[in-house]
């Protein structure tokens, strides 16, 4: 019954005990979810089983057999894993992706190949078939031609997890799947779970920090900590462990709105202004006719969904992209078309997606450069103050910390750099929900300090708690904003525009991807399953037929 | 197109480029002949290129010492064994794949700038050492090289002097052969799993691609085919000497490759060629006087236009000439056909 059984593994990269003698058992046809805080080594446990990293000591074995090291005989043996931060082949196309792992394991030549004798184009057609039927179990058909390269990333997370079904896996390692979704598709994908274990007889072995994934979707669920498993049992059990609530879950915050979400009313000038501004990557338009403004001391939320422009927004504003049109005002001086250097200069730090760090500088070298952009030695104390972790790892490289440490290494910078405005682009991504609260308190504190702040966040319910203000980001313009409690009371119009975005998400991400010709001919004619429930349930949250919702957006994607 | 039918267009194809290829330089003088023969010799060193670091993704620097490899093998099978050329090419591939091999274990470990140094040193060991040094003289003839005449491949007279359009067309044969299967290797389980391996090593091995087996395998199979085209060296040229095959050599390569398109098997051609015609251009007409201003472009004028050109498509064509004409034209007939169709439902629309 027992299908996986991990032994006391142990691993240490250099003297950090990343792993301490944890011990796991999975059961054929279970669904295990593994939670932790950051840097609890769940990503370590998940690359032993997989076989990427050898275990310093402890055995595994699998039905019953002990593991080898290499892991391209973990696939062999039925145990195939997704990635984190997707690792598909991108520049070839999606049915290709799945075609290798069957092939690589079907035993043939590289002499027959090259030669096309028959046999292998015999099984180059079987294996074409077997792809066709997996994408069309996870909803991908559409994408089949498609490079993996230009998806969306929420559509590169199912493919990841077709291409470790093409393995023909009796066990699925799934790292993060909901990483970067929304609510609506995090929903979406828990139920594609279960259908990929009902069509595939597979078990799965789930690591994810999104609570409305692991919890109703895992039958088993072990916590780890510090390397060691703090807790194991059923979800129900879990969600009530002191322990775990303690080291991970944290309080339900209450909804405090008096002070924090309270509308400020600033009589001094706007900090940050912008009017109608405009921005895209090669022939692609992805934010146009943006106004926004940011007042000294004040939080402002940007949120929507996918693809709907707020990376693009602060990218233009920033200076790392050229704004094509429409002007950007920091403390009176217009800042438009300057060079991002320029811009810092004055007080308005960018902290990009993905943190800009150097992964080979020590945390109080780091924070220590920062003297280059204010001209004398900065105030390490203060840092240490705001994030006492940090003084503990200070001379750890940066690149050996977990991602939450890490998101704390960049705040911390900002703040030592004395700013005026700070911009952050999903600050709370992959990381487990102690830190992010942990996060937005310190954005708090910030803001406490006189420094205003703009952020831009999946997690919308933390973010309006924090904030002052809001704008909903919709098909790369702003379509709503006011007070984050206003905004918090109208919760229909926020998932009105996550919905309304995922067309635009669909034709085109605004992470730089261009809009492919034949992705917009699928959004225009062939509509994927998906799409076409979200589109029904906007109609009816509108109370309109289907057909005049589809025509509004089909305007707007023309446009 | 099915994979039948696909098969079979490019079989055309390889036929169609072979009968104009063979026939091109029969109008051509001696030393525009010899240039041709050549241009296939490193056309295959570009081939070479095109299997290790357009499909694998891994970096060498010491594509013509493969090829070095190659000549010298053949030259000796030729004149210490009086083997028949069609055995000494045999030879010849075996002892570059055997080479390429052991060439590939670092890159099990190695990857980027560390993994392009070390087969630097390699090129530099045979260039400085193997190749010139009396210890070698059994592999490599002396400090004379190897001669060879009076060769024979299926019972034709190949001399050099006298038949090297014969040379040049077995040589082009062969080329067209080894550029199908090339084609065909893309598009086929062990090109995609190639390919896997150039875009993630990390999702390769874990969907059970055996990275020790594939990468050593490419480096094999590109060292002969380098080695394929080295091994005609001596055909062509009458003899062999270390200077063709030097360190410098296999850097042009690896430019030249970069340059006309790594990833596409039409760049060799193209690169071959370049790299054998344009410097014996730049030599007999490279110089002259326009009025009082007398020019010289001698050969270094090639090294430089290397370089230059090197700057220029990184800058305007990232992916190479092939690569980026080739793009260009399909982006360009996709949206013609893409107007052509709105075009027409306005049309129908309207009517």
């Amino acid at each position: 019954m027992t299908m996986l059984r991990v032994r006391d593994v142990t691993v240490r990269f250099g003297g950090i005990v990343a792993l301490d003698g944890v011990s796991l058992d999975l059961n054929r046809g279970e669904i295990l979810g593994l939670i932790g805080p950051n840097g609890a080594g769940k990503t370590t446990l998940f690359n032993c089983i997989s076989g990427v990293i050898r275990p310093d000591a402890g055995a595994m074995f699998f039905e019953g057999r002990s593991l080898k090291f290499a892991p391209h005989e973990r696939a062999r043996l039925g145990i195939a894993r997704t990635f984190q931060n997707l690792q598909l082949w991108a520049s070839m196309t999606v049915q290709e992706n799945l075609t290798v792992p069957m092939d690589a394991l079907g035993g043939r030549n590289t002499f027959s190949d090259a030669l096309h004798l028959p046999f292998s184009t015999y099984a180059e057609r079987a294996s074409a078939e077997r792809a066709r039927a997996i994408l069309h179990v996870l909803e991908l058909d559409d994408y089949a031609r498609s490079l993996a390269g230009d998806l969306p990333a929420g559509i590169q997370r199912r493919v990841e997890i077709a291409r470790a079904l093409a393995v023909r896996p009796q066990l699925l390692l799934l790292d993060e799947p909901a990483a970067g979704l929304d609510a609506r598709e995090t929903e979406h994908l828990a139920e594609l779970l279960h259908t990929v274990r009902e069509r595939f007889h597979v078990s799965m072995l789930l690591v994810d920090h999104d609570m409305s994934l692991v919890l109703p979707v895992s039958d088993y669920v072990y916590v780890l900590d510090f390397g060691k498993v703090l807790a194991k049992g059923r979800p129900s059990a879990i969600q009530n462990d002191p322990k775990v609530i303690a080291a991970y879950l944290g309080e339900e915050s209450e909804k405090t709105d008096e002070v924090l979400s309270a509308t400020r009313r600033h009589q001094e000038a706007p900090l940050l202004e912008v009017k109608g501004l405009a921005a895209g990557y090669g022939h692609l338009e992805v934010i146009r006719d943006v106004n926004l403004t940011v007042c000294p001391g004040e939080v402002v939320a940007c949120i929507g969904a996918n693809g709907a422009g707020k990376t693009t927004t602060l990218r233009a504003i920033s200076g790392m992209i050229h704004p094509r049109s429409g002007k950007v005002t920091f403390s009176g001086r217009d800042v438009t078309g300057q060079t991002s250097e320029q811009i810092s200069r004055q007080g308005l730090l960018h902290i990009p997606e993905g943190r800009g760090l150097f992964p080979n500088l020590s945390v109080e070298d780091t924070l220590r450069l920062v003297s280059n952009s204010i001209g004398k030695e900065p105030d390490l104390a203060t840092a240490y103050r705001l994030f006492p972790k940090l003084k503990e790892r200070r001379h750890q490289a940066v690149g050996t910390l977990s991602g939450g440490e890490q998101q704390m290494v960049a705040l911390a910078r900002a703040v030592l750099a004395r700013p005026r405005l700070v911009m952050v682009d999903e600050m709370s991504q992959g990381l487990a929900p102690t830190v992010v609260r942990q996060l937005f308190e310190t954005i708090r504190m910030m803001r406490d300090e006189g420094i205003a702040v703009l952020i831009v966040e999946q997690f919308v319910e933390s973010a309006l708690e924090v904030a002052d203000r809001a704008c909903v980001f919709e098909h790369g313009t702003i379509g709503h904003s006011g007070s984050a409690a206003d905004l918090r009371a109208d919760r229909k119009l926020i998932s009105g525009s996550y919905l309304g975005t995922a067309v635009a998400s669909i034709a085109g991400n605004g992470n730089g991807h261009h809009a492919d010709p034949a992705l917009m001919e699928i959004v225009s004619v062939k509509m994927p399953a998906a799409l076409k429930r979200t589109l029904e349930e906007r109609a009816e949250n509108e109370g309109r037929p289907t057909g005049a919702v589809v025509m509004e957006l089909l305007e707007k994607v023309k446009r | 197109m099915t994979w039948s039918s696909r098969l079979t267009v490019r079989v055309l194809l390889a036929l169609l480029a072979f009968a104009v290829l063979a026939r091109l330089p029969a109008g051509l003088d001696v030393g525009f002949q010899f240039d041709a023969a050549l241009a296939v010799v490193w056309g295959f060193g570009i081939l070479s290129l095109v299997l290790l670091t357009g499909y694998v993704g891994q970096v060498s620097l010491c594509q013509a010492t493969f090829a070095g490899v190659g000549a010298y093998a053949a030259g000796m099978m030729v004149s210490t064994y009086h083997a028949g050329y069609l055995v000494a090419v045999g030879v010849a591939v075996l002892a570059a794949f055997a080479l390429g091999v052991v060439v590939g274990l670092p890159a099990l470990r190695l990857s980027g700038i560390t993994l392009a140094i070390v087969t630097l040193g390699i090129a530099l060991v045979f260039d400085r050492y193997v190749f010139q040094d009396a210890a070698f003289a059994w592999f490599t003839g002396g400090s004379g090289g190897w001669r060879v005449d009076g060769a024979t491949m299926f019972g034709l007279q190949m001399d050099s002097s006298r038949h090297l359009l014969a040379a040049y067309i077995v040589l082009v044969a062969l080329f067209c052969v080894v550029a199908l299967l090339m084609v065909n290797l893309h598009d086929s389980g062990a090109g995609r799993r190639f390919r896997a391996i150039r875009d993630s090593e990390l999702a390769a091995s874990t969907m059970g691609v055996n990275l020790t087996r594939y990468k050593l395998l490419a480096f094999g199979l590109s060292a002969a085919i380098a080695g394929l085209g080295g091994s005609f060296y001596p055909l062509v040229a009458g003899s062999v000497s270390p200077q063709p095959f030097w360190l410098f050599t296999s850097l042009q390569l690896a430019a030249i490759a970069v340059l006309m398109g790594v990833r596409y098997v039409p760049a060799a051609a193209l690169g071959g060629v370049f790299m054998a015609f344009v410097p014996d251009v730049l030599t007999r007409f490279g110089h002259g006087t326009v009025g009082k201003f007398t020019y010289d472009i001698s050969f270094d004028w090639f090294q430089i236009a290397v370089g230059v050109l090197l700057i220029i498509q990184l800058i305007l064509l990232p992916d190479g000439v092939w690569g980026d004409l080739r793009s260009r034209v399909a982006h360009a007939t996709a949206r013609a056909r893409y107007t052509a169709r709105v075009t027409k439902k306005e049309q129908v629309r309207v009517a």
